[in-house]
């Protein structure tokens, strides 16, 4: 269960202050998945950085699970798997030798590792991969490897930055039916997309961002019946005030 | 989780990172080991081919008109020179290279020299080789010696005594054997590269555990981890500690190795098990020192290249020291041990020297390098804590 109120953040800049974040509040149950949509500026990766504790926010707050980060931002961080927009891989290491890396900074034996990552491994169909270098990896390969990564822990909360950015028609499906195994399993998943379908697609709740605000929020239907549009689509355009920077 | 298993985890990571870069870990390793011995064995025999010269070694002198002036062919015979007629055009003999230094005798020798007059004995030399200056400069003595000679019986076959014409007596006495002199320049330079490798030994894994990673955007899922920045700063410190100093370990070996080969001064140099474990213990901050600030500025850069640009500094820097010794000699006082580098020269080379160092001169030198790399290390922390930092894009 993850809980924004109220969040700002601002970046100085050379070019002056930027009002990255002005108003992002939403709240994402467990079971459920969350989608963040927005175009592309709109503040959706700095809201999920302040999620994971590597940013602070200017004012607002954040819970999760009840814990605020910025009182015990290593409680927060243990609770939370995330695949950040960065999901860079050692290429020197193999995919296992990088997930088990993980594993053991937060504190995972060696064995409950090895446990985990088979695990993993088999749910998101890497065998073939686990013992190579990740030298070469395709940008599929490198995302399953890093959402393994951030799994690996066993987290209540996922929360995962356009986690089929790059990704082929079919890693894209599985990558879903991943995501709906997730939920089920009752983790409170968020997610961030710039990418109606998907987000129509997969989402049960859908939180809108635009100019670092929340302008709108709800499940697809009461996305619908607030706008009074019949598709989607045309909410969405509706409520952000342009279809500029979305991707259908 | 402990810092401390942490620490360990991230280092044993980025050890086995590098670990898999055999070229860089190649380079890194090697480097030093072989380029020390061959510095000490061929500065070795280079003094030792150019003392050789120096002795007084039998030198050949073509000479055009050698029979025109038989006692002073004779008296050179006697300072080991031996004037031999010359081959036909001694000029572009010299030039070929094929004679370091000729001499003319003038056709009007032996009138001059029963008129009294000045005789004229020319050396011919080429001045841009710079072989011929020794050869040269021992001819033009044992000329001088022979005029001064001659003069000083002309001036008492007069009834004068020959000391009036001469004012003062000016001479020079080098007491500096060409060991000691080699030794000067092995001094200059021994401590400057294990000082340099102990600075920046580390340097290749550093940069790319740091900068790279950035660059490479692991460090955003890296920082989303509970373990502790301060403990992954340490570890990366830690990993670049440990190849620092197996790279000095090498070095120190290969030192040894050639100072047993090696003849003269080397040979003097104490390198016993003992003093490399000494040594490693005095390059010890110097380690901690590099590492820490290589993790600061590469932390603070924007890109690897970025970094890799503050490598050309930093390998200048340990030598002000030594060039100011060099330029403005002083002696060892309590203050240089605390100086960065200069402290670590001096210290290296009492232990090369085989001298005392006093608990003071200890105290004052642990005390300040260890205080500068404490001082590093919590900048480079407090980096890491910057929000700034994880954000690579």
């Amino acid at each position: 269960m993850i809980i924004a109120h109220d969040l700002h953040k601002s970046f100085k800049t050379r070019a002056g202050v930027v009002q990255a974040v002005s108003g992002v509040g939403f709240e994402a149950r467990d079971g459920q998945i969350t989608g963040l949509l927005g175009p592309n500026g709109a503040g959706k990766t700095t809201t999920l950085r302040m999620l994971y504790t590597l940013m602070q926010p200017d004012s607002g707050h954040i819970e999760v699970d009840g814990i605020d980060p910025a009182r015990d931002p290593m409680a927060v961080r243990r609770a939370l798997g995330v695949l950040p927009d960065a999901r860079g891989v050692y290429k020197r290491l193999t995919a296992r030798e990088n997930i088990a890396y993980f594993a053991r900074l937060h504190g995972l034996s060696t064995s409950v590792a090895a446990e985990r990552i088979a695990r993993l491994s088999a749910a998101l169909d890497m065998d073939e991969i686990l013992d190579r270098q990740t030298e070469g990896f395709s940008q599929g390969q490198r995302t399953k490897t890093a959402i393994a990564r951030a799994l690996v822990h066993d987290p209540r909360n996922v929360i995962l930055d356009e986690p089929t950015n790059g990704l082929d028609v079919m890693t894209t499906r599985a990558m879903r039916q991943f995501l709906f195994r997730l939920r089920d399993e009752g983790r409170c998943v968020i997610l961030s997309s710039h990418i109606m379908q998907e987000v129509a697609a997969l989402c049960d709740r859908i939180v809108i961002i635009a100019r670092g605000q929340v302008v709108a929020s709800g499940s697809a239907e009461e996305l619908r019946a607030q706008t009074g549009e019949s598709s989607l689509e045309d909410a969405f355009v509706k409520v952000i005030g342009s279809g500029e920077g979305l991707q259908a | 989780m402990n810092a401390l298993a942490t620490l360990w985890i991230v280092m044993c990571k980025e050890l086995r990172d590098i670990a898999r870069d055999r070229r860089t870990l190649a380079l890194t390793l090697l480097l030093g080991p072989l380029l020390l011995p061959a510095i000490i064995l061929g500065m070795g025999a280079m003094a030792e081919k150019k003392a050789r010269t120096q002795i007084k070694k039998e030198l050949e002198v073509p000479t055009i008109g050698v029979e025109r002036a038989p006692n002073l062919v004779a008296f050179l015979a006697t300072q080991g020179i031996r004037a031999v007629p010359a081959p036909e055009d001694l000029d572009q003999a010299i030039r070929d290279q094929q004679v370091e230094v000729g001499m003319h005798i003038s056709g009007n020798f032996a009138e001059d020299w029963r008129a009294g007059r000045p005789a004229l004995v020319e050396v011919v030399v080429d001045t841009t080789q710079r072989d011929s200056s020794i050869p040269q400069a021992r001819l033009q003595g044992a000329l001088r010696a022979y005029g001064s000679q001659v003069g000083t019986l002309r001036l008492l076959a007069r009834g004068v005594d020959a000391s009036v014409v001469q004012a003062i007596s000016p001479g020079v006495r080098d007491v500096a054997t060409a060991e000691a002199k080699r030794g000067r320049v092995l001094a200059v330079i021994l401590p400057y590269f294990l000082i340099l490798t102990a600075f920046l030994g580390g340097a290749a894994l550093m940069l790319d555990a740091t900068a790279g990673e950035r660059e490479r955007q692991s460090l955003e899922p890296l920082l989303a981890t509970p373990a502790a920045r301060g403990a992954i700063v340490s570890g990366k410190i830690a990993a670049a500690c440990v190849l620092g100093l197996v790279t000095l370990l090498l070095s120190l070996l290969a030192i040894k190795l050639s100072s047993q080969i090696a003849t003269g001064v080397a040979r003097q140099m104490d390198v016993s098990m003992l003093s490399i474990a000494r040594m490693l213990f005095v390059l010890l901050p110097m380690l901690l020192i590099g590492t820490s600030l290589l993790t600061l500025l590469a932390a603070s850069a924007k890109s690897l290249k970025e970094a890799q640009s503050h490598m050309t500094w930093l390998m200048l820097l340990p030598m002000v020291p030594s060039m100011m010794l060099m330029v403005n000699p002083v002696k060892t006082q309590l203050w240089q041990f605390a100086v960065p580098f200069l402290g670590q020269n001096q210290m290296l080379l009492r232990v090369i020297r085989g001298e005392q160092v006093s608990l003071q001169e200890w105290g004052v030198y642990l005390g300040c390098s260890l205080g500068l790399a404490l001082v590093l290390w919590v900048a480079a922390v407090m980096r890491y804590r910057q929000e700034k930092l994880a954000i690579s894009t």
